[in-house]
């Protein structure tokens, strides 16, 4: 049976076809389980990271609960709180609104939702049939913009990805008025790029950075998980420097604020994990805001020192243990540059194969290769694959020296088993953990993966 | 599903499609024919001139009204025609193409036509098959056979070579093939010409031709067709030839349009002969320059 199915799969998605991952782009392809959701999923997911923010989902009823499963639970078990989930306001569009539109019962909603919510900030999000079909979306929402902070984003999601949404969410909210000009603010910075659900430890990555720049004297906007989301997005234009922990997700809008506020920005490849990333990327920000460095450099000297102390409690485990294991990585671009940064020049592993399932675009995919291999302290490179197709993804880690996985839950039941690895769910999709200030970033989030790692092969008595 | 004769016509907007059609069924009708015509045409107006001038309601309209009865769909016309209107939305709103589908698929499901069996039924079909919502009536297991009706303008034809790639779309897969080309507001012979050379380049045949005609326009202000409104006069001869020929026609013809930009260089030729032609008659002078 598992052979026929895998002849007849082959046929149907021409796996003998050789796809270059460098010019490929793997939406063109059949894809099997990607590790991402539409368009609307992300922006979806976005506006869900900001509390307060109500999504006004403008699209057939399967949207939301679709995306309850494949966005919300998929990021850490989570329901999506108060605004998520089943208590989305949704216009569930059906036939009748596909030919005679579906502008009247989306107005309808709108002054619905905004009684029953009385919130401070609403999104519209428009699906696939009101895109389709062309409803003046922006029209309706217009006319409750003088009452309300209320923006659309047209997120058909047949346009992009879900890691694309989320910067379909910024173009809109940088278009819209909800953003004005203001003086800026000496040592505030913003953090772009960690998206809420598809970057699954996002609130505590961003509750880590918040407290981390705190500590050498930078006010971090983190903007998601972290108080009012109106007020967070207000207070953008404020920022001396927008920073993008990712290599290409949040670029453009870091770019747009630039234009549009002159506001200057750095883009560090993804959010940093452990010690030697998370002191460049403190050194990198305090060298652009000019801050004393001495006050710098005694924080990052202390937290560097209690790091490398608490790095070495599993050091048996480690070098008597497992000692120089190869290990595969399976994640989106930017936690995929951590990660393996992170095990080979922290741990001493070394990379074997790095899988990226974002889909990124065709022009960034070089960088990131050379992101990569340029900044592993290690003379074994491993080979890096662009794929979003999990079947795929699993017959690429078949045959291969690792002995560690990191990536999502759905290889987790099987990865001893199949590939003989220990395996750590450290990417989207994550079913099988609840995640709530979980993370891998920074110096403590370094030292959770390292406690992870370990714990799948001490044990058990 | 049904075994009447059904036809799909199409045709570019404002070419005269409704008035043929309407023609045609009250023809077919004064031959005996149990017809029953259905409007695919958000402006609902195809069966106008068949009830004396009024519209009726829509097959959307009872999804507009929530209201879910189809009884009151099908409308007694000139001589007992069963007379349906898709509908569609309000222009420049939601989607027409899924409202000639979802109108088809309610008129299938509910047994309506099988309700009526009509020998013939006749789809009226708005302009271009611009998507696949218009192209419902070619696909497979609705109309057998698709007429267009064309004037010697450009954009008429431009419309006629588009549907032809619409029924080749669908030619594999059960769907309708062309029945042939309805030649109208015909005024001289090189218009003829011109439209029989464009079916001769596109595999395709010309049914009839219609000439233009006061008379149906005369009708039409009254709101009935030229068959009802002057049964005496020519031009109600030649809509009679047509529906004789229509219903005799067994063609099922596998069109072959033209594509790029081979239906311009086409016709700027013909369009210089039309041309010449027009300043001949409106000078009164002969081709070659000379007055008479």
């Amino acid at each position: 049976m598992a052979e026929n199915y895998e002849k007849i799969r082959d046929e149907i998605f021409n796996l003998d076809q050789t796809i270059d991952p460098k010019i490929d782009s793997q939406e063109e392809h059949s894809v099997e389980a990607p590790r991402y959701g539409c368009a609307l999923a992300g922006v979806y997911g976005t506006v869900l990271g900001l509390k307060n923010a109500v999504p006004i989902l403008h699209s057939g009823a399967g949207c939301g609960v679709g995306n309850l499963f494949g966005t919300l639970y998929a990021g850490g078990e989570s329901c999506g709180v108060n605004e998520g989930g089943t208590a989305t306001p949704c216009s569930c569009l059906v036939e009748e609104h596909v030919i005679l539109g579906g502008e009247e019962k989306l107005d309808n909603l709108i002054d619905s939702t905004i009684k029953l919510f009385n919130s401070n900030f609403y999104v519209v999000i428009s699906g696939c049939v009101p895109s389709l079909i062309g409803d003046d979306v922006d029209s309706v929402v217009e006319n409750y913009q003088s009452e309300h902070p209320i923006i659309h984003v047209n997120a058909p999601g047949f346009k992009a990805h879900s890691l694309e949404g989320y910067n379909l969410f910024w173009d809109a909210v940088i278009e819209s008025d909800l953003l004005e000009q203001q003086p800026v603010e000496k040592g505030t910075i913003n953090i772009l790029g960690v998206v809420p659900y598809n970057h699954v430890f996002w609130k505590g990555d961003l509750y880590e950075l918040k407290k981390l720049f705190a500590s050498i004297g930078v006010k971090a906007n983190v903007i998601f998980a972290d108080g009012d989301g109106l007020q967070n997005i207000r207070d953008i234009p404020k920022a001396e420097y927008n920073i993008v922990l990712n290599p290409w997700v949040g670029v453009r809008a870091a770019e747009r604020l630039h234009e549009k506020f002159g506001t200057p920005f750095i883009t560090f490849p993804g959010i940093p994990v452990g010690a030697k990333q998370t002191s460049s990327l403190l050194y990198r920000v305090a060298e652009k805001l000019s801050l004393d460095p001495d006050t710098v450099n005694t924080f990052i000297t202390q937290k560097e020192e209690w790091f490398y102390r608490f790095a070495e409690y599993p050091g048996d485990a480690l070098i008597l243990a497992r000692p120089n294991q190869y290990f595969a990585v399976v994640a989106d671009s930017a936690y995929a540059i951590s990660y393996t940064k992170f095990l080979t020049n922290e741990i001493g592993y070394l990379p074997d194969i790095v899988q990226i399932t974002d889909n990124p675009p065709v022009e960034v995919r070089q960088k990131i290769i050379d992101e990569i291999n340029n900044s592993l302290e290690s003379t074994i490179k491993p080979d890096i694959v662009f794929e979003a197709d999990t079947y795929k993804i699993r017959n690429n880690l078949n045959n291969r020296p690792f002995a560690f996985l990191l990536s999502s839950s759905l290889e987790q039941p099987t990865a001893l088993e199949e590939w003989g690895a220990c395996h750590v769910s450290a990417s989207f999709p994550i079913y099988g953990s609840s995640v709530l200030v979980n993370h891998y970033g920074g110096y403590y989030g370094g030292l959770t993966l390292l406690e992870d790692v370990v714990t799948t092969f001490v044990g058990p008595l | 599903m049904t075994k009447a004769k059904q036809i799909a016509i199409y045709g570019k907007g404002g070419i005269g499609k409704s008035t043929t059609t309407s023609n045609l069924s009250a023809a077919l009708s004064d031959l005996g024919y149990s017809v029953m015509q259905v409007g695919c045409d958000p402006k609902n107006d195809s069966t106008t001139t068949l009830r004396k001038g009024k519209t009726i309601p829509t097959v959307l309209d009872t999804i507009r009204n929530k209201t879910g009865k189809l009884d009151n769909i099908v409308y007694e016309g000139y001589n007992g025609i069963h007379c349906v209107e898709a509908g569609g939305p309000e222009p420049g709103v939601g989607c027409a193409g899924r409202g000639i589908i979802a109108a088809i698929e309610l008129l299938d499901s509910n047994g309506i036509i099988d309700d009526y069996d009509p020998d013939i039924i006749i789809y009226d079909v708005l302009g271009d098959v611009v998507c696949g919502g218009f192209a419902m009536p070619i696909r497979k297991g609705v109309a057998q056979q698709v007429y267009t009706v064309t004037s010697s303008d450009y954009m008429a034809i431009y419309a006629a070579n588009n549907l032809f790639k619409g029924i080749l779309k669908y030619s594999n897969k059960g769907g309708a093939l062309l029945g042939g080309v309805i030649g109208n507001s015909i005024k001289n012979s090189t218009q003829e010409a011109m439209i029989t050379d464009f079916t001769q380049q596109t595999d395709s045949e010309v049914i009839s031709f219609v000439p233009r005609s006061p008379t149906v326009t005369r009708c039409e202000l009254d709101g009935v067709t030229t068959i009802e409104g002057a049964p005496d006069s020519a031009q109600a001869d030649v809509y009679r030839e047509l529906a004789e020929r229509v219903i005799k026609n067994e063609n099922k013809l596998k069109p072959r349009p033209f594509y790029g930009d081979d239906l311009s260089e086409w016709a700027s030729v013909w369009i210089n002969k039309l041309l010449l032609n027009e300043k001949v008659e409106r000078d009164n002078i002969q081709a070659d320059g000379s007055g008479i």
